[in-house]
């Protein structure tokens, strides 16, 4: 009998010492913030343009881990659905075609000899991407410029274009070679690895 | 003799030397014009430091450098600078850019050169920014300036001279050592002075028997002293001119991943950077010139040319005969890494070693590949030891993270995979793709992390400024209190100023009460009549508010609850009011409506008769009708009166009862 409550002091001794490293372990090691949003953020473009509905890319993600649906991010476009599902295990739907269309990245430009100084681009830009002061001629940061088109619609004269991001030797680089079947005999130029 | 190792994996195509190794260097005459790409080497383009129109001599400085990694630009030859404008350049995509267009004037009037009198007494600083200012960069194609490889803190002990040319086709280097040994040498021995005297290996291939002879003639010109260069012929093997390959062969190590050479104490430069340097040091000449081979089936006068940088493909393939009708592709580079260019007005570079005019079926057609047998002859031919196959499948399928965990990035692009692939799969192109996927998405992951955290930081200074905004109005508050507070302390028997216009206020309203004359019933009717329908109209406003903010499920539509109750009791209340001094006055809202309808028939049909007076014929007893209607108005008028006019008549009963 003696040791039957010796095991369960000892049970519950265990206990005790076990809670009490767990509950200190959960204090110490608490994770700040909801984790899941940030590595939802991470796979979102942060081009902060509001198309999904939310103001900016964590506002968004924090809807996605609430359960909003993960085809509303025309600047991420098909990858950032496809990581987005791999992430939360989810099917990988097509774009709502509600909330825009896939584009090729573009950056704004003002026309300076156009500007008015009127700062509107500047309070409307999510990232501080223009720089500029009253009755002054603005200009964007070109490496700033997330593209997301928001400072086009407060400008009053309309002196801001979105262009696309023209293509460098740096930045370019090869495309897939294209996919024939072993029997077909169209012609194509792809391989610069040529037998001697 | 040094002990040779070997690396991995490598292939054995046709060599193809000899149609371009026989004849000695030609140097090309000067072209009428040259173009000179402001971006021809690794890093920041460089910046064009004249204009259009100005003339220019042979040697002259005509663009800098742009930050550590960059490279001097100088004119090949004199003449006018025409434009600076873009044009294709040579680069596997095609793509143009900025370029200096001189045109020659034929009289190749050098700049004044100062070339050090005593090269082996300058310093280590010294001899960097002479090769720095002289704007050399590897010779062998990659096109890296070379200063930087030079000024590398790590300590070097093994300085390794890449005189492999493993490629086939190309014999720049084979004609450069056999006519330029003893530069070649004497240009080694000024490095290893740079370099805190290191051993120095010269990495050669052993199918060029000519020039291993010629070096190792100039060798022996200094025997007298210590040299400790030693010529290490290798046997001849695709790609053992890769740096990490070569530097494998000749020491046994291996550069480690991501690492460059200098981490393991070595330091490689191409044989004709070597010569380049020599040119800078001793003779004083940037880099303005280089060794091309032109070969292929097409050339009539294949071999090895001096031509000026800048020179035009197409100025450079008349000069050796080549027949560009039986040219079917033209490729700037060998035959196993070079690329193949269209714009025949392309440019040569500083990297540029040889130019391939390639007749029909010289080159194995581009044949439609099929698909992968799992032959695994790849992996065997790979000389970074890495899983071609796997890789493929990884690159095809878009996991470019996988590829990446597969050493995608060590991958030198050399094509000894695609060279084996019996299933003729373009192997290379696919590595090259998911390289520049990985590339592209790193610098998208880049620009993303620096948008969020730009965004980031907008979001916290606007509620920042918010705060501060709340903060300061708080403050004015608790100033302006405090100044109350003050103020009244400095007063104390002044009275609260809010507590004394109250009170006057209510003095003044009770004063007018007393004033006032006891009010006629009609009045407080009146009175009650309006504060019914304030009563109602506020209820009605409210309750629309309300509504609306239930729809928009605002915060405030509480509040608003509240007070629509509140108002619908008072309106109730205001209403009892009403009608209990309507029975209080015996008044009844219902007959007096009557009345007044009454009356206003009558008067309309008084004002009817009286018009159809004015054009009537019979007008008397129209006169007749009139009078009859004025009586009834009149009859109608008074009962209005009566029923009206009872609570002023006689306030006193009504009150009383």
């Amino acid at each position: 009998m003696q040791t039957f409550y010796l095991a369960i002091v000892i049970l519950a001794l265990l206990a005790i010492v076990f809670g009490a490293i767990l509950g200190f372990a959960a204090i110490r090691f608490k994770v700040d913030g909801d984790p899941i949003v940030d590595q939802i953020d991470n796979l979102l473009p942060q081009t902060q343009c509001g198309q999904c509905g939310h103001p900016g890319c964590k506002p968004y993600a924090e809807a996605i881990a609430n359960g909003e649906a993960i085809n509303r991010c025309p600047p991420g476009g098909e990858t950032t659905i496809k990581a987005l599902a791999d992430l939360l295990d989810l099917e990988a739907i097509p774009l709502d075609a509600e909330h825009g269309t896939e584009a090729i990245r573009t950056i704004a430009y003002i026309r300076e000899d156009e500007c008015i100084g009127c700062t509107k681009c500047i309070q409307a830009c999510p990232v501080d991407a223009i720089l500029g002061a009253a009755k002054q001629m603005h200009t964007v940061i070109i490496d700033e410029c997330t593209g997301c088109d928001l400072c086009l619609e407060p400008c009053p004269v309309d002196c801001i274009d979105m262009i696309p991001i023209d293509v460098t030797p740096i930045s370019w680089h090869w495309q897939q070679p294209e996919q024939l079947i072993a029997t077909s005999s169209l012609p194509h130029s792809h391989g610069e690895s040529h037998h001697a | 003799m040094h002990k040779i190792w070997n690396f991995h994996g490598g292939v054995h195509p046709n060599e193809n030397k000899t149609q371009s190794n026989q004849l000695p260097i030609v140097v090309m005459p000067t072209p009428k014009q040259l173009v000179l790409p402001l971006s021809q080497h690794i890093g920041k383009a460089a910046k064009a430091i004249v204009e259009p129109g100005d003339y220019v001599l042979k040697g002259q400085l005509i663009a800098s450098a742009q930050g550590f990694i960059s490279a001097n630009i100088h004119a090949p030859s004199s003449g006018h600078v025409s434009a600076i404008v873009e044009r294709t350049l040579p680069h596997q995509s095609a793509l143009s850019g900025p370029c200096i267009i001189i045109d020659t004037d034929g009289k190749d009037q050098w700049v004044e050169l100062n070339p050090p009198t005593n090269p082996e007494y300058l310093s280590k600083q010294e001899l960097l920014n002479l090769i720095h200012a002289a704007g050399i960069t590897g010779m062998g194609g990659a096109s890296f300036p070379s200063t930087v490889k030079l000024q590398l803190k790590s300590d070097i002990h093994t300085l390794i001279i890449n005189a492999a040319e493993c490629e086939p086709y190309i014999t720049a280097d084979d004609r450069l050592m056999r006519e330029y040994a003893d530069q070649i040498i004497a240009s080694i021995q000024l490095l290893q002075q740079l370099l805190g005297h290191p051993q120095c290996l010269i990495g050669i291939e052993d199918n060029k028997p000519e020039a291993i002879a010629a070096l190792n003639l100039a060798l022996s010109h200094n025997i007298g002293q210590h040299t400790n260069i030693e010529v290490c012929v290798i046997p001849t093997k695709y790609p053992s001119g890769g740096e990490k390959q070569l530097i494998e062969i000749l020491t046994g190590h291996q550069v480690p991943h991501g690492g460059i050479p200098a981490n393991i104490g070595i330091v490689c430069q191409n044989v004709g950077t070597v010569k380049a340097i020599f040119d800078a040091i001793f003779k004083g000449q940037p880099l303005i010139k280089r060794i091309t081979t032109v070969t292929g089936k097409a050339a009539a006068n294949a071999g090895n040319y001096e031509v000026l940088i800048g020179t035009q493909v197409e100025d450079l393939l008349a000069f050796a005969n080549v027949d560009m009708a039986k040219t079917s592709r033209l490729v700037m580079g060998g035959p196993m890494m070079g690329f193949t260019i269209q714009d025949t007005q392309t440019p040569l570079v500083k990297g540029s070693n040889c130019i391939l005019a390639a007749a029909d079926l010289e080159l194995a057609p581009v044949a439609d590949h099929h698909a992968c047998i799992r032959c695994g002859q790849c992996e065997v031919a790979c000389p970074v030891d890495l899983l071609p196959q796997q890789l493929f499948w990884f690159a095809k399928a878009e996991e470019f993270e996988k590829a990446e965990d597969h050493n995608l990035s060590d991958c030198i692009e050399c094509g000894a995979c695609a060279w084996v692939c019996p299933s003729q799969i373009p192997l290379v192109q696919y590595y090259r793709y998911a390289k520049g996927r990985v590339k592209s998405l790193a610098s998208e992951a880049h620009i993303a992390e620096l948008s969020r955290i730009r965004f980031e930081s907008r979001e916290q200074r606007l509620i920042n400024d918010k705060l501060a905004k709340e903060e300061k109005r708080k403050n004015r508050a608790v100033a302006a209190a405090a100044a109350q507070a003050a103020k009244r302390a400095a007063n104390p028997n002044a009275e609260d100023p809010i507590a004394a216009a109250l009170a006057r206020v209510n003095a003044q309203k009770q004063a007018k009460e007393a004033d006032a004359a006891p009010k006629s019933h009609a009045e407080i009717y009146k009175e009650l009549k309006t504060a019914a329908a304030i009563t109602r109209t506020k209820l009605n406003k409210t309750s629309k508010a309300l509504a609306n903010a239930q729809t928009k499920d605002h915060e405030l539509a509480q509040d608003l609850q509240a007070s629509v109750s509140e108002l619908t009791a008072k309106a109730v209340e205001a209403q009892a009011k009403l009608q209990a001094y309507e029975a209080k006055l015996g008044l009844d809202p219902e007959k007096e409506k009557i009345l007044l309808v009454a009356v206003a028939k009558t008067n309309a049909t008084i004002r009817k008769l009286e018009k159809t007076l004015a054009t009537a014929e019979d007008a008397q007893a129209l006169e007749e009708e009139i009078t009859q209607a004025k009586a009834a108005h009149q009859i109608a008028a008074q009962a209005l009166a009566d029923h009206q006019v009872t609570p002023t008549a006689k306030p006193a009963s009504a009150q009383e009862s």
